[in-house]
Protein backbone atom coordinates (compact mmCIF):
# COMPACT_ATOMS: atom_id res chain seq x y z
CA UNK A 1 0.00 0.00 0.00
CA UNK A 2 1.28 3.43 -0.80
CA UNK A 3 1.45 5.92 1.94
CA UNK A 4 -0.76 8.92 1.55
CA UNK A 5 1.38 11.70 0.20
CA UNK A 6 3.77 13.02 2.84
CA UNK A 7 5.23 15.49 0.33
CA UNK A 8 6.23 18.80 1.71
CA UNK A 9 6.75 21.86 -0.42
CA UNK A 10 10.50 21.62 -0.08
CA UNK A 11 10.71 18.05 -1.36
CA UNK A 12 13.73 18.11 -3.68
CA UNK A 13 13.27 17.23 -7.33
CA UNK A 14 15.14 14.13 -8.46
CA UNK A 15 17.78 16.26 -10.17
CA UNK A 16 18.30 18.47 -7.10
CA UNK A 17 18.59 15.41 -4.90
CA UNK A 18 21.13 13.79 -7.22
CA UNK A 19 23.25 16.95 -7.36
CA UNK A 20 23.18 17.07 -3.55
CA UNK A 21 24.12 13.42 -3.29
CA UNK A 22 27.02 14.07 -5.65
CA UNK A 23 28.23 16.81 -3.30
CA UNK A 24 27.88 14.44 -0.37
CA UNK A 25 29.77 11.61 -2.10
CA UNK A 26 32.57 13.65 -3.66
CA UNK A 27 32.92 16.53 -1.25
CA UNK A 28 31.70 14.99 2.00
CA UNK A 29 29.14 17.78 2.27
CA UNK A 30 25.84 16.11 3.09
CA UNK A 31 24.30 19.01 4.99
CA UNK A 32 21.71 19.70 2.30
CA UNK A 33 20.57 16.09 2.27
CA UNK A 34 20.35 15.11 5.90
CA UNK A 35 16.78 16.37 6.25
CA UNK A 36 15.69 14.20 3.31
CA UNK A 37 16.98 10.95 4.86
CA UNK A 38 15.29 8.70 7.39
CA UNK A 39 17.54 8.14 10.39
CA UNK A 40 16.23 4.60 11.01
CA UNK A 41 18.24 4.61 14.22
CA UNK A 42 21.39 6.12 12.74
CA UNK A 43 22.74 9.57 11.97
CA UNK A 44 21.84 10.21 8.29
CA UNK A 45 25.39 11.51 7.83
CA UNK A 46 26.69 8.04 8.73
CA UNK A 47 24.43 6.54 6.08
CA UNK A 48 25.73 8.98 3.47
CA UNK A 49 29.28 8.09 4.44
CA UNK A 50 28.67 4.44 3.49
CA UNK A 51 28.10 5.51 -0.11
CA UNK A 52 30.98 7.99 -0.03
CA UNK A 53 33.38 5.37 1.33
CA UNK A 54 32.31 2.84 -1.25
CA UNK A 55 32.76 5.21 -4.20
CA UNK A 56 36.17 6.37 -2.96
CA UNK A 57 37.38 2.85 -2.22
CA UNK A 58 36.35 1.59 -5.65
CA UNK A 59 37.80 4.52 -7.59
CA UNK A 60 40.92 4.54 -5.42
CA UNK A 61 41.42 0.87 -6.27
CA UNK A 62 41.19 1.72 -9.98
CA UNK A 63 43.97 4.29 -9.59
CA UNK A 64 46.10 1.89 -7.52
CA UNK A 65 45.87 -0.76 -10.21
CA UNK A 66 46.78 1.69 -12.97
CA UNK A 67 49.62 3.45 -11.12
CA UNK A 68 51.34 0.79 -8.96
CA UNK A 69 54.81 2.31 -9.31
CA UNK A 70 53.62 5.80 -8.39
CA UNK A 71 51.97 4.22 -5.35
CA UNK A 72 55.18 2.49 -4.41
CA UNK A 73 57.26 5.63 -4.84
CA UNK A 74 55.08 7.73 -2.54
CA UNK A 75 53.96 4.92 -0.22
CA UNK A 76 50.48 3.60 0.25
CA UNK A 77 49.13 6.21 2.64
CA UNK A 78 50.32 9.20 0.68
CA UNK A 79 48.93 7.66 -2.50
CA UNK A 80 45.53 7.24 -0.85
CA UNK A 81 45.66 10.91 0.14
CA UNK A 82 46.66 12.07 -3.35
CA UNK A 83 44.02 9.80 -4.95
CA UNK A 84 41.41 11.22 -2.60
CA UNK A 85 42.26 14.80 -3.55
CA UNK A 86 42.29 13.89 -7.23
CA UNK A 87 38.94 12.08 -7.05
CA UNK A 88 37.29 15.05 -5.41
CA UNK A 89 38.31 17.42 -8.17
CA UNK A 90 38.37 14.97 -11.08
CA UNK A 91 35.59 12.41 -10.79
CA UNK A 92 35.31 10.03 -13.75
CA UNK A 93 33.51 11.37 -16.78
CA UNK A 94 33.59 8.09 -18.65
CA UNK A 95 31.56 5.12 -17.52
CA UNK A 96 34.43 2.90 -18.60
CA UNK A 97 36.74 2.82 -15.62
CA UNK A 98 39.61 1.68 -17.83
CA UNK A 99 39.60 5.29 -19.03
CA UNK A 100 39.82 6.77 -15.54
CA UNK A 101 43.08 8.44 -14.57
CA UNK A 102 44.07 10.00 -17.91
CA UNK A 103 44.88 13.32 -16.21
CA UNK A 104 46.20 11.90 -12.93
CA UNK A 105 49.75 12.67 -14.10
CA UNK A 106 48.84 16.32 -14.73
CA UNK A 107 47.25 16.45 -11.30
CA UNK A 108 50.41 15.09 -9.68
CA UNK A 109 52.55 17.59 -11.59
CA UNK A 110 50.77 20.46 -9.88
CA UNK A 111 50.10 18.73 -6.55
CA UNK A 112 52.16 20.73 -4.09
CA UNK A 113 52.91 17.90 -1.62
CA UNK A 114 54.67 16.01 -4.47
CA UNK A 115 56.90 18.94 -5.42
CA UNK A 116 60.05 17.20 -4.15
CA UNK A 117 59.50 14.26 -6.55
CA UNK A 118 59.83 16.07 -9.89
CA UNK A 119 59.87 12.81 -11.88
CA UNK A 120 56.66 11.46 -10.32
CA UNK A 121 54.27 12.90 -12.92
CA UNK A 122 56.33 11.35 -15.73
CA UNK A 123 56.23 7.96 -14.00
CA UNK A 124 52.44 8.33 -13.93
CA UNK A 125 52.40 9.25 -17.63
CA UNK A 126 54.50 6.19 -18.37
CA UNK A 127 52.22 3.88 -16.38
CA UNK A 128 49.18 5.36 -18.08
CA UNK A 129 50.74 4.73 -21.51
CA UNK A 130 51.56 1.12 -20.53
CA UNK A 131 47.97 0.54 -19.49
CA UNK A 132 46.56 2.07 -22.64
CA UNK A 133 48.84 -0.03 -24.86
CA UNK A 134 47.77 -3.20 -23.06
CA UNK A 135 44.12 -2.65 -23.94
CA UNK A 136 44.59 -2.24 -27.69
CA UNK A 137 44.41 -5.24 -29.97
CA UNK A 138 47.40 -5.76 -32.29
CA UNK A 139 46.94 -5.76 -36.07
CA UNK A 140 48.50 -8.23 -38.51
CA UNK A 141 52.04 -7.07 -39.38
CA UNK A 142 52.87 -6.10 -42.95
CA UNK A 143 55.74 -8.03 -44.61
CA UNK A 144 58.64 -5.94 -45.85
CA UNK A 145 57.98 -7.23 -49.37
CA UNK A 146 55.02 -4.84 -49.47
CA UNK A 147 57.52 -2.00 -49.86
CA UNK A 148 58.89 -3.46 -53.09
CA UNK A 149 55.45 -3.18 -54.67
CA UNK A 150 55.37 0.60 -54.21
CA UNK A 151 56.03 2.40 -57.55
CA UNK A 152 59.26 4.39 -57.41
CA UNK A 153 57.47 7.67 -58.20
CA UNK A 154 55.33 7.23 -55.05
CA UNK A 155 58.23 6.45 -52.74
CA UNK A 156 58.82 10.04 -51.61
CA UNK A 157 55.28 10.33 -50.38
CA UNK A 158 55.05 6.89 -48.79
CA UNK A 159 53.88 6.65 -45.17
CA UNK A 160 53.65 3.62 -42.86
CA UNK A 161 50.81 2.81 -40.54
CA UNK A 162 52.12 1.35 -37.29
CA UNK A 163 50.56 -1.01 -34.75
CA UNK A 164 47.48 0.63 -33.19
CA UNK A 165 48.83 0.05 -29.69
CA UNK A 166 52.17 1.75 -30.23
CA UNK A 167 53.08 4.87 -28.28
CA UNK A 168 56.20 7.01 -27.90
CA UNK A 169 57.24 8.32 -24.55
CA UNK A 170 60.01 10.80 -23.79
CA UNK A 171 61.11 12.18 -20.45
CA UNK A 172 64.01 14.16 -19.04
CA UNK A 173 64.20 11.53 -16.27
CA UNK A 174 65.27 7.86 -16.49
CA UNK A 175 61.66 6.75 -16.14
CA UNK A 176 62.20 3.24 -17.50
CA UNK A 177 64.98 2.63 -14.99
CA UNK A 178 62.81 3.90 -12.15
CA UNK A 179 59.91 1.72 -13.34
CA UNK A 180 62.09 -1.37 -13.67
CA UNK A 181 63.65 -0.84 -10.25
CA UNK A 182 60.21 -0.74 -8.69
CA UNK A 183 59.21 -4.10 -10.10
CA UNK A 184 61.63 -5.72 -7.65
CA UNK A 185 61.03 -6.52 -4.02
CA UNK A 186 64.20 -4.66 -2.98
CA UNK A 187 64.34 -1.43 -4.95
CA UNK A 188 67.92 -0.78 -6.11
CA UNK A 189 69.40 2.72 -6.17
CA UNK A 190 68.51 4.64 -9.31
CA UNK A 191 70.82 7.38 -10.54
CA UNK A 192 68.40 10.19 -11.28
CA UNK A 193 71.21 12.13 -12.93
CA UNK A 194 71.67 9.41 -15.55
CA UNK A 195 69.58 11.44 -17.95
CA UNK A 196 66.37 11.21 -19.89
CA UNK A 197 64.92 8.44 -21.93
CA UNK A 198 63.06 7.81 -25.16
CA UNK A 199 60.83 4.73 -25.14
CA UNK A 200 58.50 2.86 -27.45
CA UNK A 201 55.51 1.12 -25.83
CA UNK A 202 53.23 -1.42 -27.44
CA UNK A 203 50.87 -4.27 -26.69
CA UNK A 204 52.44 -7.70 -26.27
CA UNK A 205 50.80 -10.98 -25.38
CA UNK A 206 48.15 -10.20 -22.79
CA UNK A 207 49.95 -7.10 -21.58
CA UNK A 208 52.43 -4.52 -22.78
CA UNK A 209 56.09 -4.30 -23.72
CA UNK A 210 58.45 -1.38 -24.01
CA UNK A 211 61.92 -0.76 -25.29
CA UNK A 212 64.34 2.12 -25.08
CA UNK A 213 65.13 3.59 -28.50
CA UNK A 214 68.09 5.75 -29.49
CA UNK A 215 67.06 9.34 -30.30
CA UNK A 216 67.25 8.83 -34.09
CA UNK A 217 65.04 5.73 -34.18
CA UNK A 218 62.69 7.33 -31.65
CA UNK A 219 62.26 10.49 -33.76
CA UNK A 220 61.77 8.43 -36.91
CA UNK A 221 59.16 6.10 -35.49
CA UNK A 222 57.31 8.81 -33.63
CA UNK A 223 57.09 10.87 -36.84
CA UNK A 224 55.74 7.82 -38.69
CA UNK A 225 53.18 7.24 -35.95
CA UNK A 226 52.08 10.85 -36.38
CA UNK A 227 51.49 10.21 -40.10
CA UNK A 228 54.60 11.79 -41.62
CA UNK A 229 55.91 10.32 -44.86
CA UNK A 230 59.13 8.30 -44.81
CA UNK A 231 61.17 11.15 -46.23
CA UNK A 232 59.96 13.67 -43.66
CA UNK A 233 60.33 11.18 -40.81
CA UNK A 234 63.88 10.39 -41.92
CA UNK A 235 64.71 14.10 -42.00
CA UNK A 236 63.44 14.41 -38.42
CA UNK A 237 65.59 11.47 -37.38
CA UNK A 238 68.67 12.93 -39.03
CA UNK A 239 68.32 16.04 -36.87
CA UNK A 240 68.67 13.78 -33.80
CA UNK A 241 71.26 11.45 -35.26
CA UNK A 242 73.39 12.56 -38.21
CA UNK A 243 74.33 8.91 -38.87
CA UNK A 244 70.67 7.84 -39.15
CA UNK A 245 70.38 4.93 -41.63
CA UNK A 246 66.94 4.83 -43.26
CA UNK A 247 67.26 1.36 -44.81
CA UNK A 248 68.41 -0.20 -41.54
CA UNK A 249 65.67 1.60 -39.61
CA UNK A 250 63.02 0.28 -42.00
CA UNK A 251 64.38 -3.27 -41.78
CA UNK A 252 64.09 -3.15 -38.04
CA UNK A 253 60.53 -1.77 -38.09
CA UNK A 254 59.37 -4.61 -40.31
CA UNK A 255 61.35 -7.20 -38.37
CA UNK A 256 59.57 -6.08 -35.20
CA UNK A 257 56.15 -6.42 -36.83
CA UNK A 258 55.51 -2.75 -36.22
CA UNK A 259 54.24 -1.78 -39.68
CA UNK A 260 50.68 -2.80 -40.44
CA UNK A 261 49.86 -0.81 -43.56
CA UNK A 262 51.00 1.65 -46.21
CA UNK A 263 49.70 5.15 -46.73
CA UNK A 264 50.52 8.30 -48.63
CA UNK A 265 51.24 11.77 -47.36
CA UNK B 1 71.85 -1.29 -11.22
CA UNK B 2 72.10 -2.68 -14.70
CA UNK B 3 70.35 -0.57 -17.25
CA UNK B 4 67.29 -2.38 -18.49
CA UNK B 5 66.23 -1.15 -21.85
CA UNK B 6 63.09 -3.10 -22.32
CA UNK B 7 60.28 -4.50 -20.27
CA UNK B 8 57.22 -6.56 -20.61
CA UNK B 9 54.27 -7.41 -18.52
CA UNK B 10 51.32 -9.66 -18.91
CA UNK B 11 47.81 -9.41 -17.73
CA UNK B 12 47.88 -5.71 -17.11
CA UNK B 13 44.64 -5.00 -18.89
CA UNK B 14 42.20 -4.27 -16.17
CA UNK B 15 39.01 -6.10 -15.62
CA UNK B 16 36.41 -5.51 -12.98
CA UNK B 17 33.54 -7.80 -11.98
CA UNK B 18 31.34 -10.54 -13.12
CA UNK B 19 27.90 -11.94 -12.62
CA UNK B 20 24.39 -14.40 -14.61
CA UNK B 21 21.57 -16.57 -17.26
CA UNK B 22 18.26 -16.00 -18.82
CA UNK B 23 15.30 -16.35 -20.53
CA UNK B 24 14.53 -16.24 -24.09
CA UNK B 25 11.68 -15.26 -26.26
CA UNK B 26 10.57 -12.33 -24.16
CA UNK B 27 9.62 -9.32 -26.16
CA UNK B 28 9.86 -5.68 -25.30
CA UNK B 29 6.85 -3.65 -24.35
CA UNK B 30 4.32 -6.41 -24.10
CA UNK B 31 3.78 -6.37 -20.37
CA UNK B 32 4.27 -9.59 -18.47
CA UNK B 33 5.73 -12.48 -20.35
CA UNK B 34 4.88 -16.09 -19.91
CA UNK B 35 7.45 -18.12 -18.07
CA UNK B 36 9.40 -20.75 -19.96
CA UNK B 37 9.31 -24.32 -18.66
CA UNK B 38 11.90 -25.01 -15.97
CA UNK B 39 15.25 -25.82 -17.56
CA UNK B 40 16.13 -29.44 -17.01
CA UNK B 41 19.86 -28.85 -16.93
CA UNK B 42 22.24 -26.64 -15.05
CA UNK B 43 21.06 -23.12 -14.36
CA UNK B 44 23.64 -21.87 -11.88
CA UNK B 45 26.32 -19.54 -13.22
CA UNK B 46 29.30 -17.53 -12.08
CA UNK B 47 30.84 -14.22 -13.00
CA UNK B 48 33.70 -14.49 -15.47
CA UNK B 49 36.76 -12.86 -13.94
CA UNK B 50 40.09 -12.37 -15.67
CA UNK B 51 42.16 -14.38 -13.13
CA UNK B 52 39.86 -17.39 -13.70
CA UNK B 53 39.66 -17.29 -17.48
CA UNK B 54 42.59 -19.59 -18.26
CA UNK B 55 41.33 -22.24 -15.84
CA UNK B 56 37.81 -22.05 -17.23
CA UNK B 57 39.15 -22.39 -20.77
CA UNK B 58 41.24 -25.39 -19.73
CA UNK B 59 38.72 -27.23 -17.54
CA UNK B 60 35.35 -26.16 -19.02
CA UNK B 61 33.42 -26.56 -15.74
CA UNK B 62 29.74 -27.48 -15.99
CA UNK B 63 27.90 -24.20 -15.56
CA UNK B 64 24.57 -22.85 -16.71
CA UNK B 65 26.05 -19.56 -17.85
CA UNK B 66 28.79 -16.97 -17.40
CA UNK B 67 28.02 -13.38 -16.53
CA UNK B 68 30.16 -10.35 -17.34
CA UNK B 69 29.93 -6.68 -16.56
CA UNK B 70 29.13 -4.87 -19.79
CA UNK B 71 31.51 -1.99 -19.12
CA UNK B 72 34.55 -4.30 -18.94
CA UNK B 73 34.05 -5.49 -22.50
CA UNK B 74 33.24 -2.32 -24.38
CA UNK B 75 36.77 -1.83 -25.71
CA UNK B 76 38.58 -4.03 -28.20
CA UNK B 77 40.62 -5.87 -25.62
CA UNK B 78 42.09 -9.29 -25.04
CA UNK B 79 39.40 -9.80 -22.40
CA UNK B 80 36.74 -9.48 -25.12
CA UNK B 81 38.61 -11.98 -27.30
CA UNK B 82 38.60 -14.50 -24.45
CA UNK B 83 34.91 -13.98 -23.83
CA UNK B 84 34.13 -14.57 -27.50
CA UNK B 85 36.23 -17.76 -27.39
CA UNK B 86 34.13 -19.10 -24.50
CA UNK B 87 30.86 -17.96 -26.02
CA UNK B 88 30.18 -21.12 -28.08
CA UNK B 89 30.39 -23.26 -24.93
CA UNK B 90 28.52 -21.09 -22.42
CA UNK B 91 25.45 -18.91 -22.52
CA UNK B 92 26.52 -15.40 -21.49
CA UNK B 93 24.64 -12.90 -19.39
CA UNK B 94 25.59 -9.24 -19.73
CA UNK B 95 25.16 -7.21 -16.57
CA UNK B 96 25.39 -3.45 -17.03
CA UNK B 97 26.57 -1.34 -14.11
CA UNK B 98 26.82 2.16 -15.58
CA UNK B 99 23.76 2.95 -17.69
CA UNK B 100 22.45 4.98 -14.74
CA UNK B 101 18.82 4.37 -15.64
CA UNK B 102 17.74 6.27 -12.52
CA UNK B 103 19.46 9.54 -13.46
CA UNK B 104 17.20 12.57 -13.68
CA UNK B 105 19.26 13.60 -16.70
CA UNK B 106 18.97 11.95 -20.09
CA UNK B 107 20.58 8.61 -20.86
CA UNK B 108 24.12 8.63 -22.23
CA UNK B 109 23.46 7.78 -25.89
CA UNK B 110 27.06 6.92 -26.84
CA UNK B 111 27.24 4.56 -23.89
CA UNK B 112 23.97 2.95 -24.91
CA UNK B 113 25.43 2.56 -28.41
CA UNK B 114 28.47 0.74 -27.02
CA UNK B 115 26.15 -1.48 -25.00
CA UNK B 116 24.19 -2.34 -28.14
CA UNK B 117 27.35 -3.14 -30.09
CA UNK B 118 28.47 -5.48 -27.30
CA UNK B 119 25.11 -7.27 -27.31
CA UNK B 120 25.41 -7.76 -31.06
CA UNK B 121 28.89 -9.25 -30.62
CA UNK B 122 28.15 -11.54 -27.69
CA UNK B 123 24.48 -12.45 -28.29
CA UNK B 124 23.79 -12.85 -24.58
CA UNK B 125 20.91 -14.84 -23.17
CA UNK B 126 20.24 -12.24 -20.49
CA UNK B 127 20.86 -8.50 -20.25
CA UNK B 128 20.42 -6.71 -16.96
CA UNK B 129 20.85 -3.35 -15.23
CA UNK B 130 20.00 -1.77 -11.88
CA UNK B 131 17.31 0.15 -10.07
CA UNK B 132 19.83 2.86 -9.20
CA UNK B 133 21.72 5.82 -10.61
CA UNK B 134 25.40 6.73 -10.83
CA UNK B 135 25.77 9.80 -13.03
CA UNK B 136 24.86 13.44 -12.57
CA UNK B 137 26.31 16.61 -14.06
CA UNK B 138 28.79 14.67 -16.19
CA UNK B 139 30.36 12.88 -13.20
CA UNK B 140 30.22 9.09 -13.02
CA UNK B 141 30.28 8.23 -9.33
CA UNK B 142 30.99 4.51 -9.78
CA UNK B 143 28.40 3.41 -7.29
CA UNK B 144 24.81 2.22 -7.46
CA UNK B 145 23.24 5.18 -5.69
CA UNK B 146 19.77 5.08 -4.15
CA UNK B 147 16.65 6.61 -5.66
CA UNK B 148 13.76 8.16 -3.82
CA UNK B 149 10.73 6.07 -4.72
CA UNK B 150 8.32 8.74 -5.89
CA UNK B 151 5.93 9.18 -8.81
CA UNK B 152 8.53 11.50 -10.40
CA UNK B 153 11.37 8.99 -10.18
CA UNK B 154 9.09 6.15 -11.31
CA UNK B 155 8.12 8.09 -14.42
CA UNK B 156 11.76 8.93 -15.21
CA UNK B 157 13.03 5.43 -14.49
CA UNK B 158 10.37 3.78 -16.64
CA UNK B 159 11.07 6.20 -19.49
CA UNK B 160 14.77 5.32 -19.34
CA UNK B 161 14.14 1.57 -19.15
CA UNK B 162 11.83 1.88 -22.15
CA UNK B 163 14.39 3.90 -24.13
CA UNK B 164 17.17 1.47 -23.28
CA UNK B 165 15.10 -1.56 -24.28
CA UNK B 166 14.13 0.09 -27.53
CA UNK B 167 17.70 1.02 -28.40
CA UNK B 168 19.17 -2.31 -27.35
CA UNK B 169 16.36 -4.26 -29.00
CA UNK B 170 16.28 -6.43 -25.89
CA UNK B 171 14.24 -6.93 -22.80
CA UNK B 172 16.17 -5.81 -19.73
CA UNK B 173 16.10 -7.38 -16.31
CA UNK B 174 16.21 -4.73 -13.58
CA UNK B 175 17.95 -5.59 -10.30
CA UNK B 176 16.80 -4.52 -6.87
CA UNK B 177 19.58 -2.65 -5.01
CA UNK B 178 21.06 -3.13 -1.55
CA UNK B 179 20.23 -0.03 0.48
CA UNK B 180 21.84 1.85 3.31
CA UNK B 181 19.50 4.83 3.43
CA UNK B 182 15.88 5.68 2.73
CA UNK B 183 14.55 9.03 1.61
CA UNK B 184 11.77 10.61 3.62
CA UNK B 185 9.81 11.64 0.56
CA UNK B 186 9.64 8.12 -0.90
CA UNK B 187 6.00 7.12 -1.26
CA UNK B 188 6.24 3.79 -3.09
CA UNK B 189 7.59 0.57 -1.54
CA UNK B 190 10.61 -0.69 -3.50
CA UNK B 191 9.05 -3.99 -4.56
CA UNK B 192 6.02 -2.09 -5.81
CA UNK B 193 8.29 0.34 -7.69
CA UNK B 194 9.94 -2.61 -9.44
CA UNK B 195 6.62 -4.30 -10.14
CA UNK B 196 5.19 -1.14 -11.65
CA UNK B 197 8.34 -0.67 -13.78
CA UNK B 198 7.94 -4.20 -15.12
CA UNK B 199 4.24 -3.59 -15.81
CA UNK B 200 4.83 -0.30 -17.63
CA UNK B 201 7.91 -1.24 -19.65
CA UNK B 202 7.69 -5.00 -20.08
CA UNK B 203 11.10 -5.39 -18.45
CA UNK B 204 11.89 -8.38 -16.28
CA UNK B 205 13.30 -8.38 -12.77
CA UNK B 206 16.66 -9.61 -11.60
CA UNK B 207 15.99 -10.60 -8.01
CA UNK B 208 19.14 -10.16 -5.93
CA UNK B 209 18.34 -12.26 -2.89
CA UNK B 210 21.37 -11.04 -0.95
CA UNK B 211 20.34 -7.42 -1.58
CA UNK B 212 16.86 -8.15 -0.23
CA UNK B 213 18.38 -9.74 2.87
CA UNK B 214 20.81 -6.84 3.40
CA UNK B 215 18.14 -4.15 2.95
CA UNK B 216 15.60 -6.07 5.05
CA UNK B 217 18.11 -6.33 7.88
CA UNK B 218 19.12 -2.68 7.59
CA UNK B 219 15.53 -1.41 7.57
CA UNK B 220 13.88 -4.19 9.56
CA UNK B 221 11.34 -5.34 7.03
CA UNK B 222 10.26 -8.90 6.21
CA UNK B 223 12.28 -10.26 3.27
CA UNK B 224 9.69 -12.95 2.57
CA UNK B 225 6.98 -10.32 2.24
CA UNK B 226 9.25 -8.49 -0.24
CA UNK B 227 9.69 -11.68 -2.29
CA UNK B 228 5.95 -12.31 -2.17
CA UNK B 229 5.15 -8.87 -3.52
CA UNK B 230 7.30 -9.30 -6.65
CA UNK B 231 5.55 -10.60 -9.78
CA UNK B 232 6.82 -14.17 -10.16
CA UNK B 233 6.37 -14.22 -13.93
CA UNK B 234 8.75 -11.27 -14.36
CA UNK B 235 11.70 -12.82 -12.49
CA UNK B 236 14.33 -13.72 -15.08
CA UNK B 237 17.40 -14.20 -12.91
CA UNK B 238 18.54 -14.40 -9.31
CA UNK B 239 21.78 -13.06 -7.86
CA UNK B 240 23.44 -14.48 -4.75
CA UNK B 241 26.43 -12.87 -3.07
CA UNK B 242 28.13 -12.30 0.25
CA UNK B 243 27.83 -9.46 2.75
CA UNK B 244 29.44 -8.37 5.98
CA UNK B 245 28.56 -6.31 9.04
CA UNK B 246 29.86 -2.75 9.00
CA UNK B 247 32.28 -1.75 11.73
CA UNK B 248 30.78 0.11 14.65
CA UNK B 249 27.33 0.52 13.13
CA UNK B 250 24.42 -1.86 12.96
CA UNK B 251 24.36 -2.21 9.19
CA UNK B 252 25.01 -4.99 6.71
CA UNK B 253 27.07 -4.17 3.61
CA UNK B 254 26.68 -6.10 0.38
CA UNK B 255 30.29 -6.92 -0.59
CA UNK B 256 30.41 -9.46 -3.45
CA UNK B 257 33.57 -10.63 -1.75
CA UNK B 258 32.61 -13.57 0.45
CA UNK B 259 30.54 -16.74 0.50
CA UNK B 260 26.76 -16.55 0.44
CA UNK B 261 25.56 -16.39 4.05
CA UNK B 262 23.31 -19.09 5.50
CA UNK B 263 20.20 -16.88 5.89
CA UNK B 264 20.62 -15.83 2.25
CA UNK B 265 20.64 -19.47 1.16
CA UNK B 266 17.44 -19.91 3.16
CA UNK B 267 15.91 -16.90 1.46
CA UNK B 268 17.04 -18.35 -1.87
CA UNK B 269 15.06 -21.52 -1.15
CA UNK B 270 12.01 -19.34 -0.50
CA UNK B 271 12.66 -17.52 -3.77
CA UNK B 272 12.86 -20.85 -5.65
CA UNK B 273 9.49 -21.83 -4.24
CA UNK B 274 7.99 -18.58 -5.37
CA UNK B 275 9.75 -18.01 -8.71
CA UNK B 276 10.83 -21.49 -9.79
CA UNK B 277 14.37 -22.47 -10.78
CA UNK B 278 15.44 -19.35 -12.65
CA UNK B 279 19.05 -18.81 -13.73
CA UNK B 280 21.05 -18.04 -10.59
CA UNK B 281 24.39 -16.26 -10.40
CA UNK B 282 27.08 -16.48 -7.76
CA UNK B 283 28.30 -12.89 -7.77
CA UNK B 284 31.85 -12.40 -6.52
CA UNK B 285 33.71 -9.25 -7.56
CA UNK B 286 36.24 -8.40 -4.89
CA UNK B 287 38.82 -10.45 -2.95
CA UNK B 288 38.48 -13.03 -5.67
CA UNK B 289 38.90 -16.60 -4.34
CA UNK B 290 40.17 -19.62 -6.30
CA UNK B 291 37.74 -20.72 -9.01
CA UNK B 292 36.88 -23.87 -7.04
CA UNK B 293 35.19 -21.77 -4.35
CA UNK B 294 32.94 -20.11 -6.92
CA UNK B 295 32.15 -23.48 -8.48
CA UNK B 296 31.36 -24.86 -5.04
CA UNK B 297 28.90 -22.03 -4.38
CA UNK B 298 27.34 -22.51 -7.82
CA UNK B 299 27.02 -26.24 -7.13
CA UNK B 300 25.17 -25.50 -3.90
CA UNK B 301 22.78 -23.16 -5.73
CA UNK B 302 22.20 -25.90 -8.29
CA UNK B 303 21.49 -28.47 -5.58
CA UNK B 304 18.87 -26.23 -4.00
CA UNK B 305 17.28 -25.63 -7.41
CA UNK B 306 17.24 -29.38 -8.07
CA UNK B 307 15.64 -30.07 -4.67
CA UNK B 308 12.99 -27.53 -5.56
CA UNK B 309 12.44 -29.04 -9.00
CA UNK B 310 12.11 -32.56 -7.67
CA UNK B 311 9.73 -31.46 -4.94
CA UNK B 312 7.63 -29.76 -7.57
CA UNK B 313 7.40 -32.79 -9.82
CA UNK B 314 7.23 -35.45 -7.14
Amino acid sequence: MRKSSPMSIDMPSLLELQLQLRRAVLGGDGAGLVAAIHGDGLDPAVRLRIYRNHAFAALGAVLESTFPVVRRLVDKRFFAYAAHEYLREHPPHSRLLAEYGADFADFLASFEPCADLPYLADVARFEWALNMAATVREAAPLPIEALAAVPRENAACLALRLQPSVGYFASGWPIDTIWQANQQSEVPMVDLASGGTTIEIRRADEGFSWQRLDPGAFAFRRALAEGFALAAAAATATVEDTAFDLAAALDRIFAEGLAVGLGAC
Amino acid sequence: MGLNTSGRSSGSARQGEGSGFLFSGASVGTGMVTKPPPPSNCNAGIGLRLPHVAEIVATRPHLGFLEVHAENYMAETAALDRLLELRPDYPVSIHGVALSLGSAEELDRPHLGRFKALIERVEPVLVSEHLAWSTVGGAYLNDLLPLPYTEESLEIFCRHVGEAQETLGRRLLIENPSSYLRFRHSTIPEAEFLTETARRTGCGILCDVNNIYVSATNFRFDPIAYLDSLPAAAIGEIHLAGHHAAENVDILIDDHGSRVALPVWELYSAALKRFGAVPTLIEWDTKLPPLTILLDEARHAQELADVHRHAQFA
